[in-house]
Order: C-alpha cells, then structure tokens, then sequence
C-alpha cells in the first residue's frame, strides 16, 4: 500500500494505491495525518490505484470526514474502480461522501 | 496649541486615562453576558463590545459637549450590542440584562416605542452599571432586520435630524413598515413552527401516525421512536459490525416518491418490508468480513425492496442511488449487484412466478 500527497491549487489531495486493508490501515492512518489540517480546504482522496478497501480504510475515511466537516472541508473521492463503489454502496456509506 | 478648549481637553485627559478601565469593562460584561446568553439557549445573531473611538468621543464632544458636567455623563464610552434574530428575542435579552446588570430606567431608552410618524430606527437602550457607584456602559438590543436598517441609515446619511421632502420621508416610512412587519411575520413564524411541531411529536408519540403528515419535521420526530433499529441491528448482527451515525434524512425524497404521505405510510412501508430487506441485506454482507454499516443500512435495503417489488427492477435501484449518491451512470452498475443479489430471494420468485400467471 503506497500513499502520495499533494498540494493541488488550494486542494489537499491524497493518492492512494495497492490494497487498503487492516495490515496496511495503521501506517495508512499516519500518512493521511496531514490531511487533518485541511481547515476549510477541499480534501481529495484519488482511489484510481486503490485495488481493495476493507473496513479498516473504511474508518479512516469516516474519520477524516468527520474531522473535516466541522472545519468546512470537503472530502471528495475521485477514480473508485466498481468493486470499491460496491463497498461503500454495501455499508450504505455512499451518501456520507461526496463522489467526483 | 491645542485645538480644543480647556475643558474638552480635561475631559480627553481623563479619557484617555481610563482606557484600560473601559477595555476591562467590556470585556467582563462581554463574558458575562455571553455566558448569561449561552445558559438561556436564546440564538443571537452577533454580540460585540467596543471601547469608543478618540475619534468619536471628540466628534461627541463638539456635539454635545455643554450638555456633560463629567465624564461619566456619557454612558456609552463602553458599548455592547446584542443583535438577534426575532423580535421577541430582544425581550428576552432585556431581561436577562436587568438581572445581571443595575439598568438606569431614568436613562436608558426603548426607540421601539417611539410615535409612529418617527420612522426607523427601533432598538432598545439599556444603560447599565455592574452595581451601584461603577462606570455606566450602554447595551443596544435590537433585531438582525433592525441592526439593517441602521447600517442602511448610517450609509445613507440620513440620523432623522434633517427635514427631508414629504417623498423621501414616505419611502423611509415604507420600508421601516416593512422590515418591522417582517420582523413580526418571523416571530409570529417561529411560534407557529414550534406549535405545530409539538403538535406533530404529540401525534406521533401516541401513536396517530396516520394523521401526521409526512414532512421533514414528522420524519425527524418520528426517528425518536427509531423505528430503524431492530432492522439495522439484524443486518449489523451478519458480521458482528458497528453502526456508524448516519442521517436518514437524504432519504426523504425517495420516501415522498414513493407515494407515503402519512408518517403511518412509512411505518407500514418498515413493517411490509423488514423481513426481505433483512434477507437482501444478508446476501449481499454474509460473503463479506465488511464490519463497519451506516445506520441508514436498513432504510437503504427498505427502499431497494420497495421498487424491486413494484417491478421497477434495475432503473428503480439506479433512481435510489441516484437520490442518495448523486446522478450518473455507474449507478447501473451497483443497482445491477442488487438486482442479482435479489433474484434468487423468495419476494422476487414471488415477483417472477406471478408475472408467469
């Protein structure tokens, strides 16, 4: 599992690639750390690369958006192949994020 | 040499002395008044203090100057305005401000009960003390259309000092009649939501769900009963997951498109449908180790059974996901997994074998 991030313009924006899975979720959760300090900018997670998500990528979305919201960030996510769109459909997730 | 008398010049002295006293002032009455505020729940639209400026006490002074014997005369050095949004709210405001503060009746002034040929500018003027013998402070209440309508004021020029043409003085009147009758349409509003609300919890919690329109209000106090829940723990209990908080309210739209227009109409849509959206649920989450669910989980399989039963197939899953998700074509994609998940479940068989009839 690799993570890429980028300043885009005033966007934060985190690209994921390989498979986001319980094993990878912890040094996963220290790298989107600095998306944390979005404070009101938008957030873009790239999923093009991302082959799997289990619930453990799950929560760490969840938990950058729930930290983003209140800054009035938002957190985009771009490029999910159809099995992770089935994930988030799956869980009923779908409506918590905004899809680009 | 300077270019004020004698005696402005003494009155400058002394207020310029007494600048950090007026900073402490409105700071602490700020603090108090917030947290007074904030303990009573009332919605304000700003509240700020301010120390006046050397400017505009020297432009005061001229104007008025013979008019004060000491500094303390002028009461608004120190200044607080608490603006809301409803009109009754700066009642309530004025009465938590008498029980913090010593008002000075002789003083203070209500513009809201002015004659009514003298258009514009209401607002309520307290002058205050923190107790007897301590400096005077003002504190303007007024409505968020009132504080408007002085900012507008202010713009124009005009302070009610001037004559102005009978034409002129007519569009003022006009519009002050407005602001202040939309001030009252909006607490009058606000009364009327609220009763109506209480009205809509009282059916719903004794259960006259069929008299209770549906609305987002219904629906809201109708979630106090969660009538999701023991769905949503059936499907949870598949892998043992977490329910995450999630608001039903994007659903809403679905709901009112699929014809429920009493909040009785959603309860029968739950109690028609649980058992199959729990069976869908199950075979779409069972070969899966997925341990986290929305808690709209269950609402979302109630909906995709709903239009699987009414013979909507996949374009019926797609409008779903389309409300929830947002429009786009790949939306087939994920209403064609539901729709095979479906296929092999007994209310679909049920579907295709009277079809076949």
């Amino acid at each position: 599992m690799k993570t890429t991030f980028k300043e885009e313009g005033k966007d934060l924006v985190m690209y994921f690639e390989g498979r986001l899975d319980t094993s990878a979720a912890a040094q996963t959760e220290r790298e989107m750390q600095v998306l944390y300090n979005c404070d009101g900018h938008d957030v873009i997670l790239d999923c093009t690369q991302l082959e799997y998500i289990s619930s453990s990528g799950l929560r760490l979305f969840l938990s950058l958006l729930k930290a983003a919201k209140p800054k009035g960030s938002h957190v985009y996510i771009t490029g999910m192949n159809d099995n992770l769109r089935q994930v988030f459909a799956m869980t009923g997730f779908t409506n918590l994020f905004e899809f680009k | 040499m300077s270019e004020f008398s004698p005696r402005i010049e003494a009155f400058l002295a002394e207020f310029r002395s007494r600048q950090e006293e007026f900073k402490n002032l409105s700071e602490q009455v700020f603090d108090l008044l917030r947290h007074a505020l904030d303990g009573q729940g009332i919605e304000i639209n700003t509240i700020e203090c301010r120390v006046k400026s050397e400017k505009s006490f020297v432009v005061k002074l001229g104007h008025k100057g013979e008019k004060y014997h000491k500094l303390e005369d002028i009461t608004d050095l120190v200044g607080l305005r608490v603006v809301t949004y409803y009109t009754d709210d700066v009642d309530k405001v004025a009465a938590i401000v008498k029980n913090l503060f010593t008002v000075d009746w002789e003083k203070s002034v209500d513009k809201r009960k002015r004659q009514l040929d003298s258009f514009g500018y209401l607002s309520l003027h307290y002058i205050c003390r923190l107790r007897e013998g301590s400096w005077p402070f003002e504190i303007q209440m007024r409505t968020a259309l009132q504080h408007v309508w002085s900012a507008v004021e202010h713009d124009i020029g005009y302070k009610g000092d001037v004559k102005l043409p009978p034409e002129y003085q007519r569009q003022f009147s006009r519009l002050a009649g407005m602001l202040e009758l939309a001030d009252v349409e909006f607490s009058r509003l606000r009364t009327t939501m609220a009763d109506y609300r209480r009205h809509v919890r009282a059916l719903v919690k004794s259960g006259r769900l069929d008299e209770v329109p549906l609305s987002t209000d219904s629906f809201k106090s109708y979630l106090e009963l969660r009538p999701f829940e023991r769905l949503n723990r059936r499907i949870a209990a598949i892998n043992q997951a977490e329910l995450y908080p999630s608001s039903p309210l994007p659903f809403m739209p679905l709901l009112e498109s699929f014809k429920l227009e009493t909040i009785g109409d959603v309860h029968n849509f739950i109690e028609e449908n649980t058992e199959d959206a729990c069976q869908l649920a199950i075979s779409a989450l069972a070969m899966t180790d997925l341990d986290i669910l929305s808690d709209t989980i269950g609402l979302q399989n109630l909906c995709f059974v709903h239009v699987l039963k009414q013979g909507m197939g996949r374009v019926g899953v797609k409008y779903i996901y389309d409300v929830i998700n947002g429009e786009q074509e790949s939306n087939f994609v994920l209403a064609d997994i539901i729709v095979k998940q479906a296929s092999s479940l007994p209310f679909m068989q049920k579907i295709s074998n009277s079809d076949v009839k």
